[in-house]
């Protein structure tokens, strides 16, 4: 609701409601760039484009549908363009660099686990981001979607462009591949 | 197919939350009687579960910042923009009133107002007067699409160096 008083407030033109979804947002967005693009520079280029592009066709924007999903939509579009002009090999071929991050928050240690479960849990996620890094654009993609955004099946479809069962069918392809190159770079299972 | 493959096929799904709850319905009928699909279905949920949990990495506050300037530049060139639209078409509104306006002038102007109150005018005057009139008027036009054209080059190289 907050989101859509905002969004007519921006389509008159109002900086603050413009400031209050970049907020909103920052996160989420920035991640799924960085998802697809894998370095933070060009992440951060995609970023201000994107609220850019927003600002340009928020009049255009039908209210009736998801926010989330438009946003998503034109931000993927500027990142696909910039990934063919750039790196063309990139849309389906996995780079060695890792976009790995860790936040502030996650050196907080949490009073129910043990610093060395903390130490696995890292480690643990050091290994499933390097892994995921490895993976073609499309199903980094539909992985970040749907497990960091936690987007719907039906909205991934929205902001790809493609039909549910080809969400679907990508989203198992991703894990099946992400689990084997976990499985090939821990034989057995130790990275569990 | 089997109904063992075809359920085999769903367990990363599964553990994804992307079933409908028809699929959810028959996945849990079927790990329930064979260990096989359940041991799957296990070996799945630590990646869907590590994966919820990776690190956000967030922008720097100079990102959003340097964002919020170049939008906040966007909105205004935008609402420049769109008072330079409405100017225009207040003008060209203007102008097209001005041209029918000028018609009965030109006739004053020319001694022949009382023509139009009176249309027995001759041939000859009215093609004289009505030549005089287009060409003032596609004067007049050519002369405001020329500065149109010009305005319009000038504001793309402002654009392009911004």
């Amino acid at each position: 609701m907050a989101v859509d008083a905002d969004v007519v407030r921006l389509r008159r033109g109002d900086l603050n409601a413009l400031s209050e979804l970049i907020t909103r947002y920052q996160n989420r967005l920035y991640r799924y760039l960085l998802r697809i693009v894998r370095q933070p520079a060009e992440a951060e280029d995609l970023f201000q484009q994107t609220w850019l592009r927003v600002v340009e066709k928020i009049r255009s924007f039908d209210a009736s549908r998801n926010f989330d999903a438009w946003l998503f939509t034109l931000a993927r579009n500027l990142a696909i363009d910039h990934l063919r002009r750039i790196r063309p090999q990139s849309l389906d071929e996995p780079l060695a660099n890792s976009w790995h991050s860790e936040t502030v928050a996650d050196r907080i240690p949490c009073k129910d686990h043990t610093p060395l479960d903390h130490a696995l849990a890292a480690e643990r996620r050091t290994e499933i981001s390097e892994a995921m890094a490895g993976l073609p654009m499309m199903y980094r993609e539909v992985l970040t979607l749907r497990f960091e955004d936690e987007m719907k099946i039906e909205e991934i479809a929205q902001v790809t462009a493609v039909p549910v069962s080809t969400v679907k069918s990508r989203l198992r392809r991703s894990l099946e591949q992400l689990r084997y190159a976990l499985e090939a770079r821990y034989p057995g299972g130790t990275w569990q | 197919m089997s109904e063992h493959d075809k359920i085999r096929e769903l367990l990363a799904l599964a553990a994804a939350d992307a079933l409908t709850s028809a699929e959810e319905k028959q996945v849990a009928e079927h790990v329930r009687s064979c260990i096989a699909c359940s041991n799957e279905l296990e070996a799945w949920r630590p990646i869907a579960s590590e994966l919820r949990r990776l690190p956000t990495p967030q922008p720097s506050s100079w990102l959003v910042q340097a964002t919020l300037a170049r939008a906040e530049a966007k909105l205004t060139e935008q609402a420049e923009h769109d008072w330079n639209r409405r100017v225009m078409i207040v003008v060209v509104a203007l102008a097209w009133l001005l041209t029918i306006a000028s018609w009965p002038v030109f006739h004053f102007v020319s001694g022949r107002f009382g023509s139009l109150l009176e249309p027995q005018f001759s041939h000859t005057s009215f093609s004289h007067t009505w030549i005089s009139f287009a060409a003032f008027t596609a004067l007049g036009w050519l002369a405001g699409g020329v500065a149109a054209v010009m305005l319009a080059i000038r504001q793309r190289g402002e654009r392009r160096l911004a």
